[in-house]
């Protein structure tokens, strides 16, 4: 009955599972494994459950019926005094559990009993100051091994049975601000990451390793002016310059510093051979030094993942003035439209806006509102870019000549986004995308008395704060066809974890009290919590073993929330941190 | 504050620990026998090091700090963060998120006991945030040594005079990524001198580029463009005589913080540099990097 078919069938998806549960136990991940991973429904060898990150699982054992019953099995700390924002997924293959939690640390656990089998916690230099946080958002896995980034911006891959290191590559200098925190993805071989980085004039790039090896393969700059390579027979090959030329969307040697990070990874879509990566805010941070679009700030790339060139560009916040950032995933669905079959992959912006582009083109379909305030751009024109009301743009700190404070702008929604990087799912029953966003707002100003590194600065002065008494959180399901919210769980906290969607016509996330909640995909109507004892910033899976259904997330409360002061911080103050790893099934 | 998620009996003893962060009490430092010193890291000449010495204004400062009140002077290296609040917290009051030890979970976080190079502003002093918090309750800024000031470098054989910034409108000039010369450069009067801003991670590398030709000028801190100039030795870059209009601070003061339960650490160390201001000492600490010394405010004022 699925209206949203991706061409593959039961017959297929019985098969797979078949071989999996036959002579493959020790065989390592292959490419295969990896496109397949979404039907295959014995492990979890991809971030968002498939290349196409839609986080939906076929498994129908837990249902709206059911998942009442569902009992924890166990839970797994990750022990230590690192205890700060577990934002990863877990990854599940023959049995065992690869896990990563805060300051770069990976975790091997037996899936059955929840006894660790190893534990890798990278060694980080003295002194270190990474831009974004101590968070890690998972692994990837291949062949026999384990793959993740650090904060000091390697690549490690891991043995997956002793948790030995096979190789480490250097992405980027920590020194010069370069971090990693989002899973690496493996597509034909080769890793694929991007890069994370503050506001230290690093530019954004994405990379890819051969995954057996970690030889470099090909690297890609995210702005416009920068030479990309390729490497040939070992041999760095220039490959095109991002953009074309330099100076085009820029102005003076800005793009030489121009920011658009890379810091949350990417998703991949088989049947286009594209990968697809969003970028982050343009630097400096404030958008009247660099009139222009600032290209590819703000935008999803589709980037060939052969050659490493960009196919097409997708910019949803030219000259972003609000932090918004444009790193959300873009998820590949299709959809029909009359007898049509329209290969469509849909993004929830940080800056409140829902888009729905074409895949094979990058061609703009549709966009709406997914929050209920917007006071940043009256809309959308017709090939996407946002209607700009000029005044509600923070104003030029050039301009407050007499060094006060500046008149504060009401932006809305805040920079930690309608959504932030938590990943929306999408369910191929119902083909509504259930997106965890967040209401409120942030009132931004010059504040001409600030200091940096011994020196008089012109710093940005902000305050967030909600739109209502009593939530900011919104779980809504959204219709990509029509735009409409088909129907939303408000949460006191702000919701900051991953969304998971199953044909059991449910909906599992979490949220920063600390409870797993699983909704009716259908009506939103709550079917079940657990509370897991800190907040939940990760993301959800589902996997089978030994015909049973299972369902993991970590629960450890940070992540960028309890960072920011004022209003907000009220809410979540008394939450306690924590890390561990939960695992649930129905009692037999 | 260490965090303690600890049973009731460890509690206590975590407690215990959890009052003396690192940054000390005036007694534990004196008993130790060491103060520490927080420096910005390779910034010079300021703070940076040479052959494994600590060396640069702030550091010779600390130096005689420690060496008036008989202890040894060890550095505390600080990378900076983003702002100033960043650093306070780091290295002053609470201590940095990557500081843990897991094989000594009760360790203490490593902090400074004072830190150099902290404006003395009291607007920024008593900031308060929106909820009507101080911003910097944490911290005491007191002890203003230096008065610090913007300062533009030329290549006289690319620019016959630098009398006002509008020759930026036709010459490349050096600025440090994300810094106020940078908007400045970028944004002033219109943005008529954007397209001349180059960007340069920091004036060290600026310089070496208009050393190598690449760029006609370089601005930074007064004390930052002296020292180049000092080091280059080459009679060929001047100083600009231009001021710098729209500029929001043309000037400010440079002082020092402790966290605010160590008053009595902050008035043994106040009455040293005050007595260095006062003999004269703090002015030959400048000459001797090649700096222009300018008592600050509070000691201009009583003059």
């Amino acid at each position: 009955m699925s209206k949203f078919a991706t061409g593959k069938g039961f017959a297929v998806t019985a098969l797979v599972a078949a071989m999996s549960l036959s002579g493959m136990a020790n065989a390592g991940v292959t490419d295969k494994d990896i496109l397949n991973d979404q039907m295959t429904t014995g492990d979890v060898v991809s971030n968002g459950l498939g290349p196409r990150g839609q986080r939906y699982s076929p498994l129908t054992a837990v249902n709206t019926d059911t998942v009442q019953d569902l009992k924890a099995v166990w839970s797994f700390s990750f022990g230590g005094e690192k205890q700060r924002g577990q934002e990863s997924q877990p990854m599940v293959k023959d049995g065992v559990m690869y896990v990563t939690g805060s300051y770069s640390r990976v975790f091997a656990v037996d899936v059955k009993t929840g006894d660790e089998l190893w534990q890798y916690d990278a060694r980080l230099p003295d002194g270190i100051m990474p831009c974004c946080d101590v968070i890690n958002r998972g692994v990837a896995l291949y062949g026999d091994l384990v793959i993740f980034g650090t904060l000091d911006a390697k690549l490690v891959a891991l043995d997956k049975t002793t948790g030995k290191v096979k190789w480490k590559k250097k992405v980027g200098d920590y020194k010069a601000g370069y971090s990693l925190t989002a899973a690496p993805i493996v597509v034909k071989g080769k890793v694929i990451t991007g890069v994370s980085g503050g506001e230290f004039g690093i530019v954004g790039k994405v990379e890819a390793y051969d995954a057996k090896t970690g030889k470099i393969a090909w690297t890609r700059p995210t702005v416009e002016g920068h030479m990309g390579y390729i490497w040939k027979d070992g041999k760095k090959v220039e490959n095109g310059i991002s953009g074309g030329k330099a100076g085009q969307t820029w102005p003076g040697d800005l793009w030489k510093t121009g920011g658009a990070a890379t810091w949350l990874g990417g998703t991949y879509d088989p049947e286009v051979d594209l990968l697809f990566f969003g970028t982050g805010n343009p630097a400096p941070w404030n958008s009247h030094l660099r009139p222009g679009d600032n290209l590819f700030s703000s935008s999803r790339l589709a980037i060939d993942p052969d050659t490493g060139k960009i196919a097409w560009h997708f910019q949803t916040t030219p000259n972003d003035g609000w932090d918004f950032d444009g790193v959300n995933e873009l998820i590949s669905f299709d959809y029909k439209d009359g007898g049509k079959t329209v290969k469509a992959a849909a993004t929830a912006d940080r800056n409140g806006f829902m888009y729905v582009l074409n895949r094979e083109n990058g061609d703009f379909i549709r966009g709406f509102p997914f929050v209920d305030e917007i006071s940043w751009a009256k809309g959308l024109d017709k090939k996407g870019r946002p209607i700009y009301v000029d005044e509600n743009r923070p104003g030029n700190p050039a301009d407050s000549k007499d060094g006060k404070k500046g008149k504060a702008i009401r932006a809305v929604p805040s920079f930690l986004g309608g959504k932030n990087w938590m990943p929306m799912a999408f369910s191929q029953d119902t083909g509504l995308f259930y997106v965890p966003s967040n209401e409120w707002a942030m009132d931004i100003w010059n504040e001409p008395v600030s200091y940096k590194k011994g020196a008089a600065y012109l710093g940005a002065g902000f305050t967030i704060s909600s739109l209502n008494d009593d939530y900011i959180g919104v779980l809504r399901a959204m219709d990509p066809k029509t735009g409409k919210e088909v129907w939303r769980y408000k949460n006191y906290a702000p919701l900051w974890g991953g969304v998971l969607a199953t044909a059991g016509n449910l909906v599992f996330m979490g949220n920063p009290e600390g409870y797993l909640m699983a909704f009716d995909a259908k009506n939103g109507e709550m079917k079940y919590k657990f509370n897991t004892g800190s907040g939940i910033v990760g993301s959800p899976i589902t996997w089978e073993m030994d015909g049973e259904q299972y369902v993991s997330v970590v629960s450890g409360w940070g992540g960028a929330v309890p960072l920011w002061g004022g209003e907000v911080a009220k809410r979540v103050k008394h939450l306690n941190q924590g890390g561990s790893v939960w695992t649930f099934k129905l009692p037999k | 504050m260490l965090r303690c998620n600890l049973t009731a009996f460890l509690l206590v003893t975590c407690l215990a620990f959890a009052g003396q962060v690192q940054a000390r009490y005036y007694d534990d430092v004196i008993s130790s026998g060491y103060i520490s010193i927080g420096l910005y890291r390779n910034f010079p000449p300021y703070s940076f090091e040479q052959n494994g010495q600590a060396v640069g204004v702030d550091a010779e400062i600390g130096k005689r700090i420690a060496k008036a009140m008989d202890l040894e002077f060890r550095p505390h290296w600080i990378t900076p963060d983003e702002n100033l609040e960043d650093d306070l917290r780091n290295n002053v009051w609470k201590g940095h998120y990557l500081d843990k030890d897991d094989s000594q979970p009760l360790a203490m976080k490593k902090l400074a006991d004072v830190m150099m190079r902290v404006p003395y502003d009291r607007e920024f002093a008593f900031r308060q945030e929106s909820t009507g918090e101080m911003v910097n309750e944490h911290v005491v800024m007191f002890g203003p040594y230096q008065r610090e000031s913007w300062r533009i470098a030329f290549d006289s054989r690319k620019i016959e005079e630098v009398s006002t910034v509008a020759v930026f409108q036709y010459h490349p000039i050096g600025v440090e990524i994300d810094s106020l010369p940078a908007f400045y450069m970028v944004s002033a009067f219109g943005g008529r001198m954007r397209d001349n801003a180059h960007h340069f991670t920091n004036v060290d590398e600026a310089f070496r580029h208009m050393q190598k030709g690449k760029v006609d000028a370089v601005m930074g801190m007064r004390a930052e463009i002296d020292w180049q100039l000092f080091q280059a030795k080459d009679p060929s870059f001047h100083i600009g005589e231009n001021g710098f209009p729209m500029m929001g601070k043309q000037k400010w003061d440079l002082g020092m913080a402790i966290k605010s339960t160590y008053r009595q650490l902050g008035y043994a160390v106040e009455e040293v540099v005050d007595r260095m201001i006062r003999t004269g000492e703090m002015e030959k600490i400048y000459q001797q990097y090649g700096l222009t010394y300018e008592l600050p405010g509070l000691y201009q004022d009583v003059k």
